[in-house]
């Protein structure tokens, strides 16, 4: 896959660095002078970056931050610790800020108590003299190193320090946590994404272990038992919510995989721009796998006329890439109240039925 | 204008036909639904133009196959090919499935392929095969600076049989030739493989450019031979094709 091109992209939103630049803009300074080239995250902003639309948008989108930031801090009063409750589950929607985002997932997923449960565990994982690492497992980490965000100024090899090292710790010391997953592509573009944000290898890993272990089905197994499962999932819940969609999905003979794997491999890593992605993910730690599902029907139900009109399996694949640009995708705070109205109601049983008729479905099929 | 913009009703085109020109066993529409595009005769038919390419025309269409171990360099070889471009460490892995449009001209007569770009870890096959059946051509990539990736071929190989239409083009090729110094696999045992097999074979480099317009240029040429066959045209053989305009990895290109 080739180094996207985000036209527009709004890759992240920021509290500190130039937000004083952003709400006084100096007078005789383009957008393009004020906003940093490379985000908060270390991402470059693509060459065709909207920076005045994303100044625009930045400069309501900080006060929310701000507001937000505020509420959180009162909320945890420099806690280590998180309690689940109705109000937390709102403030986590409402999104958790870049300062509290390790702790609120760390908390939410149950990493803490594991991490906090198997001192050393993680070290001892990565001790070569106590354990040989598999050769194999090397080798398909390190295909991948360099083609993890080479558009991420802090995993180039050049860079101190490189957070390549720490990303080929993570991911060898969950190959031998979980044999049974070893290593599987995406997991690279995951584990980067938990590095960037704590900052801290144990803690990552331990956010793998959470999300591989317990919040998602078996994606990463070698039959991708649990991807296959969900995007039939998918399909199921699109042909009553956007029957259109299904109906040109029909027609052109697509299959769920071409249009969604990645949404659901990558957890929309790559898919939709860094500060909404990280947005969902502070809910897919506290709410689990379903909200995979509201956003990707949030994007579905947004592109249907365009689906609809499709006339071919390129067209069908077209609309799908427009579904993750735009306006609707960048504009994170609004788009994460859409997921939480556009679908309708989606409760976890059922998705646990769908998941369980699905699955005995390609199971069936399979054999 | 005598070349119809891409739109219904090219189905009746005269020279529409199975690659081959014979019937095909495991061709149609496929219960379990892939590629609609491509009807029972083989081609792919345009019903509208597509969304991005929307002023662009062409005769025939034909889905070309991107497939090989993770890493030896598909979707360089592939954005070589579109864009005439290689930017070293700009790429990242590829996930699940992908395809990108080049039309190319032979004689007045226009080639769309459908270049399907897909993740080479083993086990996304489970989820990449699916699109096989309808593929008119295979590239099967290996990586000359990897060993493991050459021990694979075979195994990808009866893959592509299971899974693959028997007339399939299929074009092998050692990838990354441009590096001498890193080169574990020999020109000659890729050449042996290929033979033993009966695949053409060329090397090529994504990096340099070497033999990568070739090697669909090569598949296109051979598929639309198959489908536009004339009553006196000689047969067109690809591998006297490769052969005859192939470079090899040491002269300069």
């Amino acid at each position: 896959m080739e180094k996207k091109n985000k036209a527009n992209g709004v890759r992240s939103p920021q509290l500190r660095g130039f937000n004083s630049t952003v709400i006084q803009s100096p007078s005789g300074s383009s957008a393009r002078e004020r906003v940093h080239s490379v985000d908060p995250y270390g991402f470059e902003r693509s060459p065709d970056f909207d920076y005045e639309s994303y100044e625009e948008l930045m400069s309501e989108y900080l006060a929310v931050l701000t507001r937000r930031s505020i509420k959180w801090s009162k909320l945890l009063q420099g806690r280590g610790r998180l309690e689940k409750s109705i109000k937390v589950k709102r403030y986590v929607r409402k999104g958790v800020p870049n300062e509290h985002r390790g702790l609120v997932w760390m908390s939410a997923s149950g990493a803490q108590n594991q991490l906090e449960k198997n001192p050393g565990y993680y070290h001892s994982l990565l001790d070569a003299s106590r354990q040989q690492h598999d050769p194999k497992l090397v080798d398909t980490i390190h295909t991948d190193l360099n083609r993890t965000f080479p558009d991420n100024i802090q995993f180039r090899n050049t860079s101190n320090p490189c957070l390549q090292k720490s990303l080929y710790n993570v991911l060898l010391a969950y190959g031998h946590h979980n044999p049974a997953v070893g290593y599987c592509q995406g997991m690279n573009f995951i584990a980067g994404y938990l590095i960037i944000i704590t900052k801290d290898e144990e803690k990552s890993f331990w956010l793998m272990d959470a999300l591989l272990g317990r919040i998602l089905p078996d994606y990463y197994t070698s039959a991708m038992l649990g991807l296959k499962t969900d995007q039939e999932v998918l399909g199921e819940l699109v042909r009553t919510r956007a029957p259109a969609v299904s109906q040109a999905m029909g027609q052109h003979n697509v299959m769920w995989t071409l249009v969604v794997s990645r949404w659901f491999i990558c957890l929309y890593i790559d898919v939709l721009p860094v500060e909404t992605v990280l947005r969902i993910w502070d809910c897919l730690f506290y709410e689990g796998s379903k909200i995979l599902f509201r956003v990707a029907l949030t994007l579905i139900q947004s592109q249907q006329a365009e689906v609809q009109r499709a006339g071919s399996l390129p067209d069908v694949c077209d609309s799908f890439k427009l579904m993750t640009r735009g306006p609707l995708v960048e504009d994170c705070h609004t788009f994460m109240q859409k997921i939480f109205t556009e679908p309708g109601s989606l409760s976890m049983a059922t998705i646990t039925k769908l998941r369980e008729t699905c699955r005995a479905r390609i199971i069936a099929e399979e054999s | 204008m005598s070349r119809k913009k891409a739109v219904k009703g090219k189905n009746s085109s005269p020279t529409a036909g199975s690659p081959t020109g014979k019937p095909k066993g495991k061709t149609g529409k496929s219960t379990t639904g892939t590629g609609s595009v491509v009807q029972t005769n083989g081609m792919v038919h345009p019903s509208r133009p597509p969304l991005s390419n929307s002023s662009e025309f062409y005769d025939i269409a034909f889905k070309v196959m991107l497939v090989g171990d993770s890493g030896v360099g598909k979707t360089c070889l592939l954005v070589r090919f579109k864009d005439g471009a290689f930017l070293a460490g700009s790429f990242i892995s590829t996930v699940g499935i992908d395809f990108r449009n080049k039309v190319l001209n032979f004689d007045g007569v226009k080639v769309k392929l459908q270049i399907w770009d897909t993740a080479g870890q083993e086990r996304f096959r489970s989820v990449t095969h699916a699109y096989y059946r309808d593929a008119h051509a295979l590239l099967l990539l290996y990586d000359v600076t990897n060993k493991t990736s050459f021990d694979n071929i075979k195994a990808w190989l009866t893959e592509i049989h299971e899974y693959a239409q028997q007339d399939a083009v299929l074009m092998l090729l050692g990838n990354k030739a441009d590096a001498t110094q890193e080169r574990v696999v020999k020109r000659e045992d890729g050449e042996r493989l290929a033979k033993e097999f009966g695949v053409p074979y060329m090397e090529t480099s994504a990096k340099s450019g070497l033999n990568v317009e070739l090697a669909f240029t090569a598949v296109a040429k051979e598929l639309k031979h198959r489908s536009m066959k004339e009553p006196n045209e000689p047969k067109f053989k690809l591998q006297d094709y490769v052969n005859k305009e192939m470079k090899s990895a040491g002269c300069a290109c």
